[in-house]
């Protein structure tokens, strides 16, 4: 089986030659920047500066020689813009606060305040108000809330539209071809199609935008899905609508070279909990998701991926019943989530796409004979039957020490 | 004093509006202002906790009724320091140094709030020095709060920190990737999976 084949087993539920892996196919399936750079020294590889494919996460670009080295089975069509607004382009150095060099995109245009905070600019237009932070000595950024007075008799759902457009020539273009680049790389093309998260809360303050209008606040918008739902049902609603016109478009340029679409990275849970009922679910967003993957089932052979961190086990039923048909990233360490229940529950109808190892302990903060015990044993309860695709439970993060994700890799490889 | 039933049921289900009208129609009746706080605002507050604690309530629940409760609360605040009635406690919070999240604190500092404590919220990537500086206005209680598993370690230092010039203070963590163990090995006092685990772990500690 090559690479794109093995995957492809594991998400039909087939038993694979042995388990996919993905590091860097998603947003939510990468590696931070700076882990990558040690693991290319850690595997002797050509000495290069890495390129950094999200500068929200700081998630480096995992390169064909580092894939070959981590066992990686998939390769991403990154969206055409980051979450800061602007394309991938014309790569320039920039020097992180831990004195790493890296390559950033020639708009990436950053401001030192008077706090030391790296704040990054939207569009790259420096002329605007920031819409990214990076506390001094962090390694990510959040995004910076812009919110203008609410008033409730002129809130419009037209101002939560604006980052929902027609998709662009440039953008089908770079779709177009960024597919046909990779479709003969025998891996699993992985693609994010923009405009279909409903509500993804890190989205919603709008880093994208210049100047965001509507409701961009992140508490604001949680309350929203409780009190202004049917604010919420008109976005919705119309943000289907414009996506459903762009998928066709999509389509009719990348046909199904395309394995994987990334379709939301909306999280419904908490660590203990979620952030709405499954009734809310049910009635907020389910029609939307249902809309949207009946078309993609009817049309493509794509496989959809919906990502969901936190404790969401009483709402697999519904995500299956949405038309998901991956789940990541398997937050095992959240209440419920207990990996033998949800094989056991869920396994034959969904693919996990993570808990292959936890992220919040185990990965930075244990030995590597911890992590390499937690990954034999998930890849023994995930794997039978296929239905799994080996990662991280969400990206590795920075200061992860690199003798651990060796242990890890070490882990999924003595259990093939 | 009884339960005024308008304002509890109006702040359990976060309608602003209603619950000001009450405590405003309350003060006018001459209701005994305590008697507000314990017996309504506190008391609605306590079971939008436990809703959440049983999944019954979520998020965006708990942020509207903490809305609320802080409009009610508003207006009973001053008459509260008028007739010389003191907070349970004075609490600081604040996420740590290098993390910009707040949901989480936030939520635990409106609970502790509505369980009749005086929180101060000293924000986001806080320094060792702002939470000092908070119990030198008094706090007896810290909570410090951390989402990244890359700035959770700076919740350390700031105990030792803490502890070598104020033993006496109480320090309380929480956030996605701490755990009891975590809370133990860096010498806490104490750790809430949740903002209503967070409010009985103080009043287990002011009780004592």
């Amino acid at each position: 089986m090559n690479s794109k084949q093995r995957l492809l087993a594991a998400l039909n539920h087939q038993t694979p030659d042995r388990i996919p892996v993905d590091f860097g196919g998603t947003l939510t399936s990468g590696i931070h920047v700076s882990c990558v750079a040690q693991l290319r020294d850690y595997y002797g590889l050509e000495k290069q500066l890495v390129k950094v494919l999200d500068p929200y996460q700081m998630l480096g670009w995992v390169e064909d020689d580092l894939k070959e080295a981590l066992g990686v089975d998939t390769v991403c069509v990154a969206p055409y813009k980051t979450i800061f607004g602007f394309p991938n382009e014309n790569w320039k150095t920039w020097k992180n606060e831990q004195g790493l060099e890296v390559l950033v995109s020639e708009h990436f245009r950053t401001k030192i305040d008077a706090n030391g905070d790296t704040l990054v600019y939207p569009q790259g237009d420096t002329t605007a108000e920031p819409s990214g932070r990076m506390p001094k000595g962090g390694y990510f950024f959040d995004t910076i809330v812009r919110q203008e007075p609410i008033d409730e008799e002129s809130l419009d759902p037209e101002d939560n539209l604006e980052e929902f457009q027609p998709i662009t020539d440039a953008e089908l273009a770079y779709l177009e071809s960024s597919v046909a680049a990779v479709s003969e790389s025998g891996r699993a093309v992985v693609t994010s199609i923009g405009g279909t998260a409903l509500g993804d809360i890190a989205l919603v303050p709008g880093p994208f935008l210049k100047h965001p209008k509507g409701i961009r606040d992140i508490q604001e918008w949680y309350i929203s899905t409780a009190i202004r739902k049917d604010y919420l049902h008109q976005i919705f609603s119309r943000q289907v609508e414009i996506a459903l016109v762009n998928l066709e478009k999509i389509f009719e340029r990348v046909g199904n070279r395309v394995d994987v679409v990334f379709l939301c990275g909306t999280d419904f849970g908490t660590q203990t909990s979620s952030f709405c009922s499954l009734d809310t679910y049910r009635e907020l967003y389910k029609p939307y998701y249902r809309q949207l993957t009946e078309w993609i089932h009817g049309h493509t052979t794509w496989k959809i991926f919906k990502h969901s961190c936190g404790a969401v086990e009483k709402f697999i039923d519904d995500f299956i019943e949405s038309g998901f048909d991956i789940l990541n990233p398997v937050q095992c360490s959240a209440t419920g989530m207990e990996p033998e229940k949800l094989k056991r529950k869920y396994g034959e109808r969904i693919v996990f796409w993570g808990g292959g190892v936890d992220t919040q302990q185990v990965l930075p903060f244990g030995t590597p004979e911890e992590v390499r015990a937690q990954v034999r044993q998930r890849c023994e309860i995930f794997a039978p039957d296929g239905g799994f695709v080996f990662n991280t439970i969400h990206n590795i993060q920075a200061r992860t020490p690199i003798e651990n994700i060796v242990a890890m890799l070490e882990g999924i490889n003595q259990f093939k | 004093m009884a339960r005024n039933e308008q304002l509890y049921q109006a702040v359990y289900k976060g309608d602003q509006k209603t619950a000001e009208q009450a405590v405003l129609k309350a003060l006018e009746d001459g209701e005994d202002v305590a008697g507000l706080l314990e017996d309504s605002l506190i008391p609605a507050m306590k079971q939008i906790g436990e809703d959440f604690e049983c999944g019954e309530a979520f998020v965006p629940e708990m942020l509207i009724a903490a809305r609320t409760m802080s409009k009610a609360l508003a207006h009973l605040k001053p008459l509260l320091g008028e007739s010389g009635i003191e907070p349970k406690g004075k609490i600081c919070i604040g996420t740590v140094k290098g993390d910009l999240h707040d949901i989480g604190k936030n939520l635990v500092g409106m609970m502790l709030e509505g369980a009749g404590y005086e929180v101060e919220d000293l924000g986001v990537d806080c320094s060792p020095e702002k939470f000092e500086e908070a119990v030198e206005r008094g706090a007896t209680f810290v909570m410090l709060s951390a989402l990244l598993t890359t700035t959770m370690p700076v919740m350390k230092d700031i105990v030792e920190y803490l502890k070598a010039k104020y033993p006496e203070v109480h320090i309380l963590i929480g956030g996605a990737p701490i755990s009891q163990e975590y809370s133990d090995s860096i010498g806490a006092d104490g750790y809430g999976a949740t903002a209503s685990q967070a409010v009985t772990l103080v009043e287990g500690l002011v009780a004592k």
